[in-house]
C-alpha cells in the first residue's frame, strides 16, 4: 500500500501500518480492527481488557492476575481510557 | 516560501525536543539518575515549560517509552517484514536492538523500579515480537526444521539470552555493543537448541 505513517491504536496501543489494521480498513479510524465491531465502534472496556491480557498470556506465559494487571495500566495510558480508568 | 508554524505545532515541537532529550539522557545517565531539570536544559527549555508538557515526571517517562515503543516496533516490523526464517526474525530483531541498545540496556536494568504503566508497555513490545518470532516458528515446524516448544518459552528463551548479554554488557563488551559482538554466538546458540 501507500506510504503509511504509521499510528497507534488509541485504545490498545497496536501500531496501525495497513489499512487492515485499521477499523472496518479505514486509515482514519483512531482505533485497531481488534478494539472495534464490525460497525467500527469501540468495543466496550472490559472486551478490550479481556483481549489485552490473554496477549499478555499467551506470549509470554504471564499469569493471569498479573497480566490482568498489566493490561489495565497498559489500557490506562491510552487515549480511549485514560480518562475514564 | 517560509511557513509560519502555529501554536500548536509550536507546542507539539516541544514536546518532541523534550522526548528525544528525556530517551537520550535516559540512556546516557539512566532513568533513576535523570532529572526532569536536566531534560528541560538539555533542549534549552525553560524549567516550567517541562510541567506543562508533562505534570508529572512519570507522564514523562511513559511519553518517552510510548515513543521509544513506536520506534522500536517500526524499525522491527521493517527489518523482519521479508524475513520467512526464525532465524531471520531472530537476526531482525537483534539488528532493531543493536540501534537502540544503550536506551534498552537501561530499561532492562532499571525495569524493577519504574513506574508500572513502563513494565506494561514494555512487556506489550515483548508480545509483539513474541508474534512475530512465533509466526516463523510455525512455518519452521511444518517445514520439519524445528522442535515444538510452548509459544511463550520459545520466546522467553530467546529474550532471556538477549537480556542477560545487555544487562551485564560491561562483562561481555566492555569497549562497544554487547550485540555487535555477541549476537552471532547467541543465535546460533539459539538456532542450535530448537533445531531439529
Amino acid at each position: 500500500m501507500a506510504d503509511l505513517k504509521c499510528i497507534s491504536c488509541g485504545s490498545c496501543g497496536m501500531p496501525m501500518r495497513e489499512s487492515g489494521d485499521f477499523a472496518l480498513g479505514n486509515v482514519a479510524s483512531l482505533y485497531c480492527s481488534h478494539c472495534t465491531d464490525e460497525e467500527g465502534k469501540l468495543l466496550p472496556y472490559e472486551t478490550v481488557l479481556k483481549s489485552n491480557v490473554h496477549y499478555y498470556m499467551s506470549s509470554q506465559g504471564i499469569d493471569e492476575s498479573a497480566a490482568t494487571e498489566l493490561a489495565k495500566n497498559l489500557l490506562s495510558t491510552k487515549p480511549a481510557w485514560k480518562r475514564s480508568h | 516560501m517560509l511557513k509560519v508554524q502555529t501554536r500548536k505545532e509550536k507546542k507539539e515541537q516541544t514536546r518532541l525536543k523534550l522526548v528525544d532529550s528525556g530517551m537520550s539522557m535516559f540512556a546516557e545517565r539512566g532513568f533513576l539518575s535523570t532529572t526532569m531539570t536536566e531534560i528541560a536544559s538539555n533542549v534549552s527549555v525553560a524549567h516550567g515549560t517541562v510541567f506543562l508538557h508533562f505534570p508529572k515526571r512519570e507522564d514523562l517517562i511513559v511519553a518517552v517509552l510510548d515513543e521509544f515503543g513506536t520506534r522500536l516496533a517500526d524499525a522491527f516490523e521493517e527489518a523482519s517484514r521479508k524475513k520467512e526464517s526464525l532465524r531471520g526474525v531472530l537476526e531482525a530483531h537483534l539488528s532493531v536492538l543493536k540501534t537502540y541498545e544503550a536506551f534498552y540496556a537501561r530499561i532492562v536494568r532499571e525495569e524493577a523500579h519504574l513506574p508500572s504503566k513502563l513494565q506494561s508497555l514494555f512487556l506489550m513490545l515483548h508480545a509483539g515480537v513474541s508474534q512475530k518470532i512465533y509466526l516463523a516458528s510455525e512455518k519452521e515446524l511444518e517445514k520439519g526444521n524445528i522442535r515444538k516448544f510452548p509459544r511463550h518459552l520459545l520466546f522467553n528463551t530467546w529474550i532471556s539470552l538477549v537480556h542477560y548479554y545487555i544487562s551485564h554488557k560491561e562483562l561481555f563488551s566492555p569497549q562497544g555493543s554487547v550485540i555487535e559482538e555477541k549476537g552471532s554466538e547467541i543465535l546460533n546458540h539459539f538456532m542450535n537448541l530448537v533445531r531439529k
